[in-house]
């Protein structure tokens, strides 16, 4: 089990990781709300690997793992994945502007 | 494990979320599954039927576990909704970069003034 710090890297390793084995792999989410702190896990029961934060802008980054990660998991594999995570944020984002909140 | 509709299973993972607050934590999990057991799996790659495969989400908070399947078609909805009920849930976590940046902007101009103190000290000299 490795904790991975840099973000990019993990992303890229887990895609990695699923790619290889999709069957076998699973994406986990950790959230304690009492500590403020959020883990990530992918593992393939052989590989883990772990991101952990207690950062909100690292809550940002993840819905675009979990974009990723709900293309390829229903779609399969091979989904193409290089416009998931831009998109789906600018789809996000749109309707927010609309309603008038603003962080 | 209940198996749920994606919506239900969103009110679900709210409420788990809720009852987490104070203590708990809150593990949402994401696979590749064709929601078959192995012997059936084996069975149909014999036949020569094509697997169809969907994305399993299963959510605990340790006492309780619920889950729920979607599909090509339905996958968008759902994480629209999930990030939604994600971005209204993970308040706990630090928005430090600002108080950060604040911070530093501070402790410059606190240099600078002592700085000046001090240069206009060996000027006076």
């Amino acid at each position: 089990m490795v904790y991975i710090t840099s973000w990019d890297d993990f992303v890229e390793r887990s895609v990695q990781l699923f790619r290889a084995d999709p069957e076998k792999t699973r994406y986990v989410m950790k959230y304690r709300h009492s500590d403020g702190k959020l883990v990530l896990k992918v593992t393939d029961d052989k590989e883990c690997i772990k991101f952990k934060t207690d950062q909100a802008q690292d809550a940002k980054k993840m819905e675009k793992l979990n974009n990723i990660f709900f293309t390829l998991m229903s779609r399969g594999p091979d989904a193409d994945i290089s416009e998931v995570g831009g998109k789906e944020q600018m789809e996000a984002q749109a309707p927010k502007k609309g309603r008038g909140r603003k962080q | 494990m209940v198996r749920l509709q994606p919506d239900p299973f969103l009110n679900e993972l709210t409420s788990m979320f809720e009852r987490t607050t104070e203590h708990g934590s809150v593990w949402v999990t994401l696979k590749h599954s064709s929601d078959k057991s192995k012997a059936q799996r084996n069975k149909m790659k014999t036949a020569g039927e094509n697997l169809e495969f969907k994305c399993l989400i299963r959510a605990t908070d340790g006492k309780k576990n619920i889950s729920t399947m979607v599909g090509a078609k339905d996958h968008q909805r759902f994480q629209a909704s999930y990030a939604i009920l994600l971005k209204a849930r993970l308040t706990a976590l630090k928005k430090r970069e600002r108080k950060d940046k604040r911070k530093a902007t501070d402790s410059d101009k606190k240099m600078d003034i002592s700085k000046k103190k001090s240069a206009a000290a060996k000027a006076s000299t």
